[in-house]
């Protein structure tokens, strides 16, 4: 039983340490896209910060990485969530959204907030500064009301 | 690459049992697997971005055109090949209505495989740029009340009315189905669904407030 269990964590050492060189891609960009929300979108200073605090690292082209990222798998469940957040909502794509989407991206953002769906709980237990505040989600949606209403006239 | 994979860790671990081998190659496998997944749908992401470029030529008046499809008397074409989509739409509906989450996710996918098996080729050059971009969003909406608890596909169902109803105006009909109107919904802005009945049954709120609606207009 012991000569087994020597075995097994030796596989599970080299299978983590074999992982490590599955190739990384990585979510950054150092141009402001042509579609970025701030060209398409009149979008004042504090609704774009706390955009980029609390949205970005999964709905932008710009992901910032925490050290651990460095390590599989770890990594390649990060880009898993990246890869399905911006695919749902990219600030860096806005302008390329036909008007019909626009609109029901901007009805989802204020449902998500409303549901207290996002930011999501697996990733404001690390970046507790995400966690929107009371007046923070007061002003998003005031925001967004204003430029669904622009978008219906 | 599979096998690329597999006789790598056999040189490197010939000396370890036979079982040990297995559970590295499945663990091997396993990643290689899903990186091939991973990168078929990166494809089809490239796909659907190229098909929505097309339609980019009619934004600015998009939105307009939409109101102005639903203020007017909807079109009385009779269109047979929008029936699946419009059965799938109703199965989503009624769905809610019984507060059944389940019957709703059906009628999603009923709805995305309508969409996926109409033939685009009888559209016409506008009508086409308008249904792919009312598809586009309409199928997003589809694939959230597939996977979602009730709460967040009544939430989806809501922009999906509205992208049925303009999609109705577009092409036509042959039910006969009404235009019924909630004033709570919408976070208390109101909003439209389609009924084939002409009681009023409110999907948005089931049995909380099956009564609550009137009902604007009769298509068909």
């Amino acid at each position: 039983m012991k000569k087994y269990l020597k075995k097994i964590i030796i596989v599970l050492v080299i299978a983590f340490i074999g992982i490590q060189f599955i190739p990384r891609t990585y979510n950054l960009s150092d141009t402001i896209p042509e579609n970025d929300i701030s060209n398409t979108l009149d979008i004042p200073e504090n609704i774009q910060l706390i955009f980029e605090t609390s949205c970005y690292d999964c709905h932008s082209n710009n992901t910032e990485y925490p050290w651990y990222n460095m390590i599989q798998p770890i990594s390649y469940f990060m880009e898993g969530h990246i890869t399905e957040g911006k695919e749902e909502l990219n600030f860096s794509e806005i302008g390329s959204y036909s008007n019909r989407k626009l609109k029901s991206k901007l009805k989802s953002i204020i449902n998500q907030i409303d549901d207290e769906e996002m930011p999501m709980f697996s990733y404001t237990i690390i970046h507790r500064k995400a966690i929107l505040s009371e007046e923070n989600k007061k002003q998003i949606k005031k925001w967004v009301s204003i430029n669904l209403n622009n978008i219906s006239k | 690459m599979k096998y690329e994979v597999f006789t790598n860790s056999k040189l490197k671990f010939k000396t370890m049992s036979k079982k040990s081998i297995y559970v590295l190659a499945v663990i091997a496998l396993t990643f290689t697997a899903c990186k091939n997944e991973k990168k078929t749908e990166d494809h089809h992401e490239g796909e659907s971005t190229e098909m929505h470029d097309i339609s980019d030529g009619h934004h600015d008046n998009e939105g307009e055109h939409a109101e102005e499809n639903r203020n007017n008397e909807a079109s009385n074409d009779k269109n047979s090949a929008t029936s699946a989509m419009v059965d799938g739409y109703l199965e989503i509906k009624n769905g809610l209505v019984s507060d059944d989450k389940i019957v709703a996710a059906k009628g999603g996918k009923s709805l995305l495989n309508a969409f996926a098996s109409f033939n685009m080729e009888s559209l016409s050059k506008e009508q086409h740029s308008e249904y792919m971009e009312i598809v586009e969003n309409a199928t997003e909406q589809a694939e959230h009340i597939v996977k979602s608890p009730i709460d967040h596909q009544r939430e989806h169902f809501e922009i999906l009315s509205n992208d049925m109803n303009d999609l109705i105006a577009l092409l036509g009909t042959e039910k006969t189905l009404y235009q019924d109107f909630c004033p709570m919904a919408n976070n208390g802005k109101g909003a439209i669904w389609l009924s084939e009945t002409e009681e009023i049954k409110n999907p948005f709120y089931g049995s909380k407030m099956m009564k609550c609606g009137k009902m604007q207009k009769q298509i068909n």
